[in-house]
């Protein structure tokens, strides 16, 4: 059967001062009717432009200089600007990343979704009015008639995909291009979005490519799959094939750089060493070959081409890993383990009493509207009653979506917000009432690592003052001696000596990390606060990144509490997890029991929704989390997650559900029907669900 | 949207109160004393001590405040000694011929600038931008009333085209039948607002061709002169009511500079005349009345910016 | 068949946390010098510096090189067209030299433009920090005065104030600046507001350092750009409003030239046909307000373009 696109040899450049970045370099691939092609890499890979190249869609200064882009029996490159038009919505439909600036804020969503149709075809007024809602309808819209005349801003990040991409589809494309759909949206929306996307090829037959940089999401989905860097492709083949048997050491490289695979171990992650190549002057040879552990001298002298032994799996590799297939694939490739000189690993956390202990945190932040005079019309309660402790040592995960809290606890235990109640106990000190100079003394002993980094460093300062700052504000040493504990940090957190002089923004994102480890570790604080500190950046420099602070830790042991959407980051680097849901601590304990026995369903819907790289892990169909996030000003009485739990009664509305303990290594967790057997059955709770 | 209008209107009236705060306190720093200054040099000891009972003078300054604030509110803005009228029946005639002016001159404007800006963002960089914007930048650092004797040496003199003085007549219909007259007083003023107006038009748009949404309509096939009327423009004007809202004040000053210049009897001609005089009264009530146009003027901008932009609408 | 080649056995931890930073054997350029090479890169701020500085010149040193009298009048020569006479621009008419009267005018506008424009910016800017700062109803009473000014166009208010104290030419300049203090205001205010919530302000506080700190060494230095750039927009503007000002009658006092009353005075003969009272003193505002606009664009550009280099 002919395939529905045919790329082939595709050449694209995007021309810049001083020549032309060659962003794809000879890309070939095809896609046929009914089946998903993941495009996956990291940024800078050329994913995208190829996505963009299919459409003609290039940014000012880019064009395509070889190869074809033939569609059924067109070839897309060679059409003009006024017959590409006709192709683009009508033939394929696209879905870009984020959906609030993906639309238009000054139109309504119907008129919005209504274009396509528009311009491609002769429906008007009542039919196109029809076609319109069934398609939102399709894509799972509620009350789509009513929502005709919404405006983007009114709908949720969710909702906003969805007609995104009802507005891709609205023609009956033959091909959907999606780049990057989810990466924008909450992980239990982003797995809602998944679903929907793959019903609707089958449903409607369509082909799909799907550009991503998280193996997860091509994992569960993608038929096959095609990994670039650099600008070329540089294996492809089908999805359990390349999870099971990769052959280009550059996809190996990317599993075993994976948090999730070296979970529950006490291995560094992989990380690749140096950086992508620059693709304005590609080097000869294999693109790889500066960052591969296996590179010979004939890779960096001639390019490997793109070929395979067995039809399918192509690789461009001279030297490929793995070994010939014979048979079909069975189970995922195990990554080879990393020895290390040094004691490498996650001690578990000394006896004794905790370093940090909260207890009773509340914070609301009060809403202010009003016609003359602001008042008080409410409060979004950020952080409802919430008790943990952190002992010495360890490293504390706090997971949850967005609006959980994990990110206004963070910055009550440093001291940057207030709370309204309960007490911060940092070392014996009730931080949360402290004032003045005995405040600032404390603030030494904790410190914030922000996850934009770039945000966080003054752009007009050079690194070395920024990393001496707080030295500078607690008046420690003198120039001479500052300058030599700057030099420490640097060294110990991997930057040259040339740094100190250098700005900001002469950095890379990782590097730009490391520049806020530096400026944390200066004081030598007891407790590191990360708020989602690898959340920006690729997969590999993830990985440098926490090995350095597990690194960090041991040398220096530091206590983490560390905070991330990720689940998976979370539980590779953190001793003990709590998951927190609309302000509130919904489960608490050991990582690997609460990510192995999950006892709170939203913790079992989290770990159930998350993209594992894993083509044969179990995926449950609608287990998942239900709905939207309810508002933080109006939280849900009783127990806040009742409104989107597939277990809830009418005791949940009623009553909050209160911690109970669940085994005896502190497991705990807070619901009326746990997922397993509470180890003290309370008296009043009626019979205990079951997953 | 409504709790927008309201706290808008709120804040109107609140700054109209206080500019009257400061028009009433300029009254009491007139040199030698509000009577004196007003009634001249030649005035008696007499007619002084008559004009301050008449006046509220001699009270205490709140209760004066309050007074003088009773009377605006009756419309009784004072009166001029110099030309022998009421300040308020001396604007009334007047304003509405400074409006008139504006009007036509901000009608003219924002059709020649709005197509002169999207076209200047859609072929940025290229030739015609560039002499555009060096145009925009002459215009923008000319002078009015230079520009406006320019315009009369040209097109009235070497060019013997149009009148070199604006209509004369008192009745406002006879002015804007007089066309020919009008022509340069309205160009001079509409070419100033022209070259600030097309460069905040062409960031704008630019600003906007460089938004997501917009890629997203031409990934449905939408072609460029589409996206930019449809998509673009929509977005990229409402900036630009807000700065028709913020150009009100430097409006009237153009406003005024184009009268003298060219004779035109409006409020800022009148204005001008006074200041040489130094008729306090009129002077006074002008500003005033000046101060509360231009905050109406803005508070109307704001409303047609609630009003096009549904985040402002639906909040 | 394909041999693979030995894994590595032991992998040093250091080798996994290197990272490389851009070679370059260079000491790399302070912001200011980064920034300077941009603004002299601009052609146009080029262009505009040469035209300040040679106006400048022109006004200040002329008048030491050509020598014409300017105190009294000599009505046998009045409205002479320039080449008579040894007047290379003629006269204007009360007989006074135009060129000699072209560099003393000069004098008085950028005397009280660039004053003016100086006083308007430090009086603006600490207005604007202090409100955008500690915001709450400080901000409100301070930025509702701001708005009451802003409502009177601000020609009436400055030309109301002219006529109720009649100000010598210092007092000019405190009166224009008491005009013009307002959008510096707005701008820092606007920019101190949003700079007060950036990331690494409040990392300094996170990390217990005070107002102080926050604000001289993270604030001011970030806003630097926009007061400076906004300064020099500032004396465009304020060379306009004395030229108009004097224009009515109500600017520099007589017996004072300034390029204003120049072309008030020329305006009277716009019909005799006299250009050489009308075209020298406007082409002389236009050429340097727009010289100054070219500064104000090109320090703009060179103040933005450091961030945005990655």
């Amino acid at each position: 059967m002919a395939p529905v696109l045919d790329v082939d040899d595709l050449h694209t450049e995007i021309a810049v001062n001083d020549g032309a970045v060659h962003a794809v370099d000879g890309v070939s691939f095809t896609v046929h009717r009914g089946e998903l092609l993941g495009l996956v890499g990291e940024s800078g890979c050329g994913k995208t432009m190829t996505a963009l190249s299919i459409m003609r869609l290039l940014p000012g200064g880019g064009r395509i200089t070889k190869g074809t882009v033939v569609l059924g029996d067109v070839d897309l490159t060679a059409m003009s600007e006024k017959d590409i038009r006709s192709v683009r919505g009508k033939r394929i439909g696209m879905v870009f990343q984020d959906p609030m600036t993906s639309l238009n804020p000054t139109i309504t969503i119907g008129r919005q979704v209504a274009e396509p149709l528009h311009l491609h075809t002769d429906l008007a007024g009542r039919a196109m009015t029809d076609r319109v809602t069934e398609m939102l309808n399709l894509v799972g819209l509620p009350q789509p008639s009513r929502r005709l005349n919404a405006y983007p801003h009114e709908l949720s990040g969710g909702m906003r995909q969805r007609v995104m991409i009802a507005r891709a589809l609205v023609c009956d494309p033959e091909l959907l291009i999606a780049d990057e759909p989810t990466t924008a949206l909450d992980v239990t929306i982003q797995q809602q979005i998944l679903e929907l996307i793959d019903d609707l090829r089958t449903r409607l037959g369509m082909a799909v490519i799907l550009v991503t940089h998280d193996l997860g999401v091509i994992a569960g989905r993608a038929d096959r799959v095609a990994v670039m860097y650099a600008g070329k492709i540089v294996e492809t083949t089908e999805t359990q094939r390349l999870f099971g048997n990769p052959r280009h050491p550059y996809t190996e490289a990317l599993f075993e750089a994976l948090p999730e695979n070296a979970a529950g171990t006490n291995q560094p992650l992989y990380s690749i060493p140096g950086m992508p190549p620059d693709l304005v002057n590609p080097p000869p040879g294999c693109r790889f070959a500066p960052r591969c552990r296996y590179a010979e001298d004939s890779c960096r002298t001639d390019p490997p081409p793109l070929r395979g032994e067995v039809t399918g799996h192509d690789y461009a590799c001279f030297f490929p890993v793995g070994a010939a297939e014979t048979g079909p694939i069975t189970g995922l490739h195990k990554p080879r383990p990393i020895v290390v000189d040094s004691g490498f690993g996650r001690h578990a956390a000394e006896p004794g009493a905790p370093l940090l202990s909260v207890t009773g945190l509340v914070k609301d932040f009060p809403i202010t509207a009003g016609a003359i005079l602001r008042r008080n019309v409410g409060s979004v309660s950020a952080v409802a009653d919430v008790s943990f402790s952190v002992t010495g040592g360890e490293t504390f995960g706090l997971v949850g979506e967005s609006g959980c809290g994990k990110t206004t606890i963070g910055r009550l235990v440093v001291g940057m917000e207030r709370p309204d109640a309960g007490t911060i106990w940092i070392d014996g000190t009730n931080v949360a009432t402290l004032r003045g100079k005995a405040r600032r003394e404390h603030q030494r002993d904790t410190h914030l690592i922000f996850q934009d980094a770039y945000a966080a460093l003054n752009p007009r300062m050079r690194v070395g003052a920024i990393v001496a700052e707080p030295l500078v504000i607690h008046g420690i040493g003198n120039r001479a001696t500052r300058l030599n504990r700057v030099r420490e940090v640097l060294a110990e957190v991997g930057l040259p000596r040339g740094a100190i002089q250098r700005y900001p923004h002469e950095f890379s994102g990782g590097q730009r990390q490391r520049i806020g480890l530096a400026r944390a570790l200066a004081l030598q604080p007891k407790l590191i606060v990360a708020d989602e500190p690898v959340s920006a950046l690729d997969v590999s420099i993830q990985a440098q990144i926490l090995n350095l602070m597990s690194d960090l830790q041991e040398r220096h042991g530091l206590t983490y509490v560390f905070i991330s959407h990720d689940l998976s980051v979370v539980r590779y680097l953190s001793t003990t997890i709590g998951v927190m849901y609309l302000g509130k601590l919904v489960e608490i304990g050991p990582a690997g029991a609460v990510y192995a026995n999950p006892v709170h369903p939203y913790t079992r819907g989290l770990i159930d929704t998350i993209p594992v790289a894993d083509p044969w892990a179990r995926r449950t169909g609608d287990d998942g989390v239900r709905g939207e996030l309810p508002s933080a000003i109006r939280p849900p009485s009783g127990c806040r997650f009742r409104t989107r739990c597939p277990l809830a009664q009418d005791v949940c509305a009623e009553q909050e559900p209160p911690l109970r303990t669940f085994g005896n290594d502190g497991h705990q967790a807070a619901c009326h029907f746990p997922l397993a057997v509470p180890t003290f059955a309370a008296e009043s709770e009626k019979s205990v669900g079951t997953a | 949207m409504a709790a927008y209008l309201v706290r808008r209107v709120l804040q109107s009236i609140l700054v109209i109160l206080l500019v009257s705060l400061v028009t009433f306190t300029l009254l009491h720093l007139l040199p030698g004393g509000p009577a004196r200054a007003i009634l001249g040099p030649r005035a008696t000891s007499q007619q002084l001590q008559q004009f301050i009972v008449q006046n509220h003078y001699d009270k205490p300054l709140i209760l004066q405040f309050g007074l003088w604030f009773n009377d605006l509110l009756h419309g009784n803005l004072g009166y001029s000694y110099h030309l022998n009228e009421n300040v308020a029946s001396l604007i009334a005639d007047r304003l509405p011929k400074t409006i008139v002016l504006m009007l036509l001159s901000i009608v003219v404007a924002l059709l020649i600038a709005i197509p002169l800006g999207v076209y200047q963002a859609r072929k940025r960089n290229t030739v015609g931008d560039y002499v555009l914007t060096g145009f925009s930048f002459l215009f923008y650092a000319m002078p009015s009333f230079l520009l406006g004797l320019l315009l009369i040496i040209l097109f009235s003199f070497v060019l013997p085209w149009f009148s070199p003085e604006a209509p004369q007549s008192d009745s406002l219909g006879a002015i804007l039948a007089d066309g020919n007259a009008l022509v340069l007083p309205v160009a001079t003023l509409a070419l100033i607002t022209i070259a600030a107006f097309s460069r905040y038009t062409r960031s704008s748009v630019m600003e906007n061709l460089t938004q997501d949404y917009v890629r997203t309509a031409a990934a449905n096939g939408a072609k460029d002169s589409r996206i930019v009327v449809k998509h673009v423009l929509r977005n990229a004007l409402i900036p630009v009511v807000t700065l028709l809202g913020l150009s009100l004040p430097a409006l009237f000053a153009g406003a005024l500079i184009v009268e003298s210049v060219f004779n035109y009897p409006g409020m800022g001609f009148l204005f001008w005349q006074e200041a040489i005089v130094r008729d306090y009264p009129v002077l006074l009530g002008v500003t005033l009345v000046v101060a509360i146009a231009t905050v109406v003027g803005s508070l109307l901008a704001d409303i047609a910016y609630a009003v096009l932009d549904p985040r402002v609408k639906y909040a | 068949m394909t041999i693979n080649p030995p894994l590595p056995e032991q992998v040093h931890v250091s080798d996994t946390v290197a990272a490389p930073v851009d070679s370059g054997d260079a000491p790399p350029k302070s912001m200011w010098r980064l920034g300077l090479e941009v603004f002299l890169a601009n052609r146009l701020a080029i262009v505009g510096l040469v035209v300040v500085l040679l106006f400048v010149a022109f006004c200040f040193l002329g008048p030491l090189l050509y020598h014409t009298e300017q105190l009294r009048t000599d009505l046998a020569q009045a409205n002479q067209p320039p080449g008579t006479g040894g007047h290379p621009l003629g006269t204007d008419d009360v007989g006074y030299d135009e060129l000699g009267r072209l560099m003393v005018g000069g004098q008085s506008s950028l005397e009280i433009g660039i004053a003016a424009a100086v006083m308007a910016t430090i009086v603006g800017t600490l207005w604007g920090a202090i409100a955008g700062y500690l915001g709450g109803w400080v901000d409100a009473i301070m930025m509702r005065v701001v708005d009451t000014l802003l409502a009177i166009p601000g020609l009436f208010l400055l030309l109301l104030l002219v006529a109720i104290f009649t100000p010598s030419t210092g007092l000019l300049i405190v009166v224009i600046a008491f005009g013009a203090w307002l959008t510096p205001a707005r701008l820092v205010r606007g920019e101190t507001l949003s700079l007060r919530t950036r990331e690494y302000v409040q990392a300094a506080k996170m990390m217990g350092g005070g107002n102080r700190r926050a604000i001289l060494k993270h604030i001011t230095p970030n806003a630097i750009g926009t007061i400076v750039v906004n300064a020099t927009f500032q004396v465009a503007d304020a060379i306009l409003i004395v030229a108009a000002l004097s224009f009515l009658g109500l600017g520099v006092p007589p017996p004072h030239a300034d390029w204003g009353n120049m072309l008030s005075d020329g305006t009277a003969f716009t019909q005799n046909g006299y250009w050489w009272m009308i075209l020298p003193p406007g082409l002389a505002i236009v050429l340097v307000v727009v010289a100054f606009n070219f500064l104000g664009d090109a320090l703009r550009d060179a103040f933005e373009v450091r961030l945005r280099r990655r």
